[in-house]
């Protein structure tokens, strides 16, 4: 708020160009992404990465976690989709398993069912919070309202044939 | 004569063509019937050709005449007298020569010699005076129809004269490569034939008939003379030869040419005459005089040379307008000539006369009314259009015309203004006055978009560009605010100049910087004020910091001044998002350059760490500034520069508590001790303490310090702890300043040097006093010792070498000088060590250069230390981008940087390579198929 006030004959020359009230949306979403990939490149977190696809546009993104130490998912590395609405960050990112997994809270299409990308989300919110969430999701699934029930099942009763399942589910889509 | 036949049967078909040539021809057949040969003689003897015309018309003439109810022997008188006067008036076929020759004389000797001024005989009078008469009796159809016809007859001839005789010459003259004067002799040669045509009417004939029909028979022969002339002399011709003439004269008049000589030599020779109210149209000269000479220096004591050009001028129109030439067409030509002189004036007159006050608009009205107009005036007097049917006194130009012109005149100072605006506002504040003038011009919408168009056009193109530094377009942009502030005060016109270059500097890189350090400068001195700014920093930021603190102070008017009676709207021609601000505040204007304030805190930090870790008595300046700037930006934007300045007057009290406990401040004498005699009293140690949280990047150089200081850093500490618990010191050895005194064989030197130059000299340091052999180390050891960069411990040599105390004996080896050489040994020494590496007579000044030069490569490699911290920060990127992305080529690394990395990618593709290279070669990357960089896991 602060920085609109301080840039205002920028900003007004910036709105006078662009017109259209979603034009404008998109540039702070733009601007906020920027930011948290800023945050992200200068204060990596282990076990996860994240950045914009490919094709100049900071809405969509990808991401990896690799799979923490002393779960099913060691060394597994699992990528993301994140998709940013225009509303970001006062929406949810749209956040999907590209890599097929295996797990009690997501569904065979990637789904994730997790409470702070449905109704709990909120603005502070990031990227880095939000993988940072899934990556311990990954060694703490809440098998209360699973996705996956026989994951959920598996998870709770053998462990040994949860992992069995998740590394026959698992594929490794770097090579692509 | 013979040789011209051939080229008057052809002009003549092409003049019979427009005119009759009936009318040409009629009349002298009648009068050839009585006497042929006299006739012929007189007129026709060179064309054959007209013989058979002649005839024809001669049968068409009787036939009419018998027709007439008139009496035969009326018929044969007049016939008789008709003869006689023809014969009278015919204009003898001379040519062209002598009227050419005779242009410069009053003609006298011509007319004479073209038997023009020979009174009639007897017989002729009394013909013409028969022939007048019958004219007078208008009520016989017969007679008036005669008188006419002698008069068209003489007309026709002329014509017939003009075109046989003139019309080649003058054609001959007009096409002559020598311009210069050509239309003069030209209208000399006009003026002298018209009055060889027109002479024998006036004396014999003009008489004979009534006053009231006399000026209508000459108008009527003197129009028959202008339309011949304007047929030959093509005008397309004429106007820039009339034109040329009117310019050179013009020149004179308006006082351009005495504007456009050298000035020196114009001032002298006005000091010899030092005469009162003397002519002159000079504003340099107006200016100095006073209200009341002003009023007549334009008006009186015409010079010579302007009263000679006048009449000339004047006299050359009369004859223009006599022959012809005058009346419309030279009025267009004039208008046309009097609009260049104008803009000429304008340029000659004002062009860099920028002083304040202004007096030019003054000038240049009275110049209009008195110059301009009185030369508009005498010269339409004269090549007016209705010869005098308006009554005498009125005037062809009216005072509407006056103040019209005076209008023009202005906007055309505006234009001139508009052009000079940019080498106005270099020399701003002297030349405020051609921003006056200029106000005189931004009058309407239309001016003020001219105004503002060019000038943006050629702010791009002077200044706009890399060869300008930030500084001077800054300088630049601060003297503009200034200017159009005074010329616009609503700053409409400020705000559309400043965009492109506000645009423009937000590109440069170290416009923040020199912005802070501007306003870090000491603002200059009243001793030193007259010095110009020094190049690199804007010290006017200073001094513009705090007065515009002042006046901020003194006027606080807002839109939202209800009680304002000179309140205005906003200008028509306000951008749309045109906002009313203080844009007279420099400060403002520059500090709102950048997006938000974090850019400019950050560097105003890094300006102040600087500032403030230098060793100084009092921080004044620093502390004023900030306290400035924080009436602007508010308290907490400001907060970490705050806490720096806190920091540093804290410590200064900490530094003192601390030595008291810990007994390190010494007893009153605080002479430095001197090391090699009185080593027991140890060294001063004072510290700056820094909260680190709040002060910028510092970069540090590791090294060992001496023991004697590290010791004393230790119990400074632990006084540190002691008074302020759970708060620790980490020293930073690389900064502060140590004072060094050092004891040689012969002399003893003492200076403030920096730590690590002093730890490089210390190490130097004889253990024992009476050592023979002064100390020799090399560059490898000491680095090693003191876990010192080598090009720093290099620098720190060539520093000492420069001061003299070391000497680099071999390649990377230094000793110390104890002894400073004599001059025969310095000669020596050189002789000896011509081509030597090492040598002990290196020079001092080459040996500071040395230093300077080591210690820039020292400064380097910390830069590339820092750079190479940079490509980090893009490692990072780059590992992100192909941990989630999969191989990339570098094409699509270099893209997808210059997409997602703030403020781009300022690296080239090549260094780019060498930098993914050098990974592969670390074994983080590899390179897959199609030349792609994929991560190794």
């Amino acid at each position: 708020m602060e920085d609109s006030q301080n840039s205002a004959p920028d900003a007004l020359e910036a709105t006078k160009l662009n017109n259209s009230g979603q034009r404008t949306e998109t540039q702070s979403v733009t601007k906020r992404l920027q930011a948290e990939l800023m945050q992200l490149m200068l204060s990596p977190s282990p076990g996860i990465s994240a950045f914009p696809d490919g094709d100049g546009n900071l809405l969509s993104w990808t991401a990896t976690i690799t799979g923490p130490t002393e779960t099913p998912y060691e060394n597994l590395n699992l990528k993301l989709s994140f998709s940013f609405p225009n509303t970001y960050p006062y929406s949810a990112p749209t956040v999907l398993f590209k890599t097929p997994i295996y797990h009690p809270n997501v569904d065979f299409s990637g789904r994730i069912c997790l409470d702070i990308l449905k109704d709990k989300w909120s603005a502070v919110y990031n990227v880095q919070t939000v993988l940072l969430s899934l990556q311990s999701l990954l060694g703490e699934p809440n098998n209360a309202s699973p996705l996956n029930a026989q994951a959920a099942e598996l998870w709770d009763n053998d462990q040994e044939e949860f992992k069995r399942q998740v590394l026959a589910r698992h594929l490794d889509l770097d090579d692509e | 004569m013979l040789s011209t036949v051939p080229l008057n049967a052809g002009r003549r078909r092409v003049f019979g063509s427009v005119f009759s040539p009936a009318s040409l021809e009629a009349r002298p057949p009648l009068a050839s019937s009585f006497d042929h040969d006299q006739a012929a003689l007189a007129s026709f003897q060179s064309t054959a050709s007209f013989a058979t015309l002649k005839v024809d018309s001669q049968t068409g003439s009787f036939v009419s005449a018998h027709e007439t109810t008139d009496p035969l022997s009326d018929h044969e008188t007049w016939d008789q007298a008709w003869s006689a006067a023809t014969a009278f008036l015919s204009i003898p076929d001379h040519g062209f020569a002598p009227i050419y020759e005779a242009r410069d004389t009053d003609g006298s000797e011509v007319l004479r010699a073209w038997n023009r001024l020979t009174p009639p005989s007897k017989e002729t009078a009394d013909s013409l005076s028969y022939l007048a008469a019958a004219a007078q009796q208008t009520n016989t159809p017969q007679g008036g129809a005669s008188s006419r016809d002698l008069f068209s007859w003489y007309s026709d001839e002329i014509r017939r004269h003009f075109l046989t005789n003139l019309r080649g010459g003058l054609y001959e003259v007009l096409h002559s490569s020598d311009k210069a004067g050509l239309l003069r002799t030209i209208v000399d040669c006009l003026q002298l034939a018209f009055r060889l045509y027109l002479a024998p009417i006036r004396h014999y004939l003009l008489p004979l008939i009534p006053a009231s029909e006399q000026s209508r028979i000459f108008t009527q022969l003197q129009r028959g003379f202008h339309t011949v002339v304007s047929y030959s002399l093509p005008w397309l011709q004429i106007s820039p030869l009339l034109a040329q003439e009117f310019a050179q004269d013009a020149l004179v008049i308006l006082g351009i040419d005495t504007l456009l000589e050298d000035p020196e030599s114009d001032d002298e020779e006005q000091d010899e005459m030092e005469v009162d109210g003397e002519y002159s149209v000079s504003y340099c000269d107006w200016k100095q005089a006073n209200a009341e000479t002003r009023a007549h220096m334009m008006t009186e004591h015409e010079n010579n040379e302007v009263a000679m050009a006048r009449d000339r001028l004047l006299a050359f129109l009369n004859g223009l307008q006599l022959v012809g030439l005058g009346g419309d067409k030279a009025q267009k030509v004039f208008a046309n000539v009097m609009n260049i002189m104008m803009t000429e004036f304008i340029r000659a007159a004002y062009t860099s006369q920028w002083e304040a006050p202004t007096s030019v608009p003054q000038h240049l009205r009275h110049w209009v009314e008195n110059v301009f107009a009185r030369l508009a005036v005498q010269v339409l007097n004269i090549i007016h259009t209705q010869p005098s049917n308006q009554p005498a006194g009125t005037l062809d130009v009216s005072f509407a015309d006056v103040e019209k012109w005076q209008e023009i005149a202005v906007s055309r100072l505006g234009a001139l203004r508009a052009s000079e605006l940019f080498d106005v506002i270099v020399e701003w504040p002297t030349s405020t006055g051609a921003v006056e003038d200029l106000k005189h011009f931004t009058t309407h919408p239309a001016a003020r978009t001219y105004v503002t168009q060019s000038f943006i056009a050629i702010l791009n193109q002077r200044l706009l560009h890399p060869g300008a530094s930030t500084v001077e377009i800054l300088q630049l942009y601060i003297s503009i605010i200034r200017a159009f502030h005074l010329l616009d005060p609503k700053g409409v016109l400020l705000d559309r100049i400043a965009r492109p270059i506000r645009r423009y500097l937000r590109d440069r890189e170290d416009t923040v910087k020199v912005i802070v350090s501007g306003l870090l400068a000491e603002p200059p001195t009243d001793d030193t004020s007259d010095l110009p700014s020094s190049h690199d920093t804007l010290v006017e930021l200073s001094t513009e910091l705090s007065k515009a603190h002042q006046l901020s102070l003194q006027t606080n008017t807002s839109e939202l001044d209800w009680d304002d009676m000179n309140w205005m709207p906003d200008p028509v021609d306000a951008a749309p998002d045109y906002r009313k601000s203080k844009s007279s505040d420099v400060i403002d204007s520059l500090i709102s350059l950048f997006d938000s304030k974090e850019t400019f805190v950050k560097e105003l930090q890094t300006l102040l760490g600087d500032r403030l870790l230098q060793k100084r008595e009092d921080y004044d300046q620093e502390i004023s500034v900030l306290e400035l700037l924080k009436v602007r930006f508010g308290d907490s934007a400001l907060q970490a520069c705050q806490v720096m300045l806190r920091d540093i007057s804290d410590s200064r009290r900490v530094d003192h508590s601390i030595r008291h406990d810990q007994g390190l401040s010494k007893p009153p004498s605080r002479a430095h001790p001197k090391r090699p005699t009185s080593r027991l009293s140890p060294p001063d140690l004072h510290a700056k303490i820094l909260s680190r949280f709040f002060w910028p990047e510092i970069q540090d150089q590791e090294f060992i310090i001496p023991e004697e200081i590290s010791s004393l850093q230790e119990r400074y500490s632990e006084g540190f702890e002691a008074l302020k618990h759970s708060r620790k010191l980490t020293w930073r050895n690389g900064l502060g300043q140590v004072t060094v005194e050092l004891e040689l064989g012969d002399r003893s030197f003492s200076n403030e040097v920096t730590t690590w130059q002093a730890t490089v000299i210390h190490a130097f340091n004889s253990t024992t006093e009476n050592e023979q052999e002064p100390i020799s180390k090399s560059i490898l050891d000491l680095s090693a010792d003191l876990n010192m960069a080598n090009a720093l411990v290099r620098s720190a040599c060539l520093f000492w070498v420069s001061k003299r105390i070391l000497v680099e004996t071999s390649r990377d080896t230094f000793r110390v000088l104890e002894f400073l050489p004599t001059e025969a040994e310095v000669a020596e020494g050189s002789s000896n060590n011509d081509g030597g590496v090492g040598g002990i007579a290196a020079d001092a000044g080459d040996a500071a250069a040395a230093a300077e030069a080591a210690a820039a490569a020292a400064a380097k490699e910390t830069a590339e230390a820092a750079a190479m911290e940079k490509m980090n920060l893009y490692w990072q990127f780059i590992l992100g981008m192909l941990t989630n992305q999969g191989a990339m080529n570098l094409q699509k690394i270099v893209m997808m940087l210059k997409i997602v990395v703030p403020g781009g990618f300022p690296f080239s593709n090549e260094e780019l390579r060498e930098f993914l290279a050098g990974m592969v070669s670390k074994g983080k990357l590899e390179i897959v198929s199609g030349g792609s960089y994929k991560l190794v896991h």
